[in-house]
């Protein structure tokens, strides 16, 4: 982890999101399918104008992206639920961690935020990621997901910041 | 004679839509502040007039409630979706929202083949038994979702497979 850095996100770094879900199976974890990315992730892109998306630098090269979706009305913008993605080749270096536990002091510093959450679908592998930063199960919806007949639930976690 | 009607919504129907949201004790029930989210959530309600998937109900030809489908925007979602539904606080008690209830859930059975349709609403409102009464069970509950002042407010999630 030597190299690593952590830098707010540019609007540039749609080409970093654009080259991970090259790959078809990225989208897997997400609401979006391959046909349906190019508007999502400018979408996402969309939050670094507001300061609200962190970017991993390894070498000088983006590897992964946190970003925080800030709620557009008053009496829910106490919280804001996050994406996350980490390059493949970067998995397993505790990249994810550092950027969630950077995303939740950004969301407390700079947004005031009480609360982060994250929404995923089972089998994910953000679950031991969540565990580790003590992420609280808030709910779960069965047959959420429907892709080719498979179904799958999505469940929600969440972290209140102290 | 009263008579009750409903038809496919449309897009003029959003001044109603942002009449019957400022009528007083209703944003209590609903994460809006100020005129700038009215205007902003009545006009992402209404815009799916364009799919077909808002109905307006008419008291004597006057409309008198508003019921949408959000459908999803990607596939792997398609199969399900959240919907709203609004009744002008002068036409309450009349069955309004029994009966555009039962036809939100023909138009998403019937012309967009969606499997469940689920909905969000606050702890303590009233339209939690309406919904019981027509088969959504609670899946879930999203506590502290709401922040009114320093209330907190939880959000109860139910859902009807159709």
């Amino acid at each position: 982890m030597s190299s690593f850095d952590i830098r707010y996100s540019e609007m540039s770094d749609l080409s970093f999101l654009q080259r991970v879900f090259e790959v078809p199976k990225a989208c897997d974890d997400f609401p979006f399918g391959p046909e349906e990315k190019d508007e999502a992730l400018k979408n996402w892109i969309g939050f670094s104008r507001f300061k609200a998306s962190l970017t991993g630098i390894m070498n000088d090269t983006p590897c992964a992206i946190g970003t925080l979706f800030l709620m557009p009305y008053k009496k829910v913008a106490h919280q804001a639920s996050f994406y996350l993605i980490v390059d493949p080749d970067y998995r397993r270096q505790g990249i994810g961690t550092s950027l969630v536990r950077n995303l939740a002091h950004l969301a407390k510093t700079r947004f005031r935020l009480e609360c982060i959450n994250v929404e995923f679908f089972e089998p994910s592998h953000l679950i031991p990621l969540l565990q580790k930063l003590h992420f609280a199960s808030v709910f779960r919806q069965e047959n959420y997901v429907k892709t080719d007949g498979e179904r799958r639930p999505r469940i929600v976690m969440e972290q209140w910041l102290s | 004679m009263n008579e009750l009607t409903i038809r496919l919504g449309q897009d003029s129907d959003q001044r109603y839509l942002v009449e019957w949201l400022l009528q007083p004790g209703v944003l209590e029930g609903f994460p809006l502040t100020d005129i700038r989210e009215i205007e902003d959530a009545a006009r992402i309600w209404v815009s799916y007039w364009k799919y077909g998937a808002v109905l307006t109900a008419l008291w004597n030809g006057v409309p008198c409630g508003i019921a949408n489908l959000y459908l999803q925007p990607y596939k792997k979602l398609s199969h399900q979706c959240l919907f709203a539904i609004i009744i002008d606080q002068n036409h309450q008690k009349k069955g309004i929202g029994t009966k555009l209830m039962q036809e939100l859930i023909k138009l998403a059975k019937e012309k967009f083949h969606l499997e469940f349709i689920h909905l969000e609403v606050y702890a303590g409102n009233p339209a939690i038994n309406l919904y019981r009464k027509l088969g959504f069970e609670q899946y879930g509950t999203h506590p502290k979702f709401i922040k009114d002042g320093n209330r907190y407010i939880d959000k109860i999630l139910m859902q009807k497979y159709l």
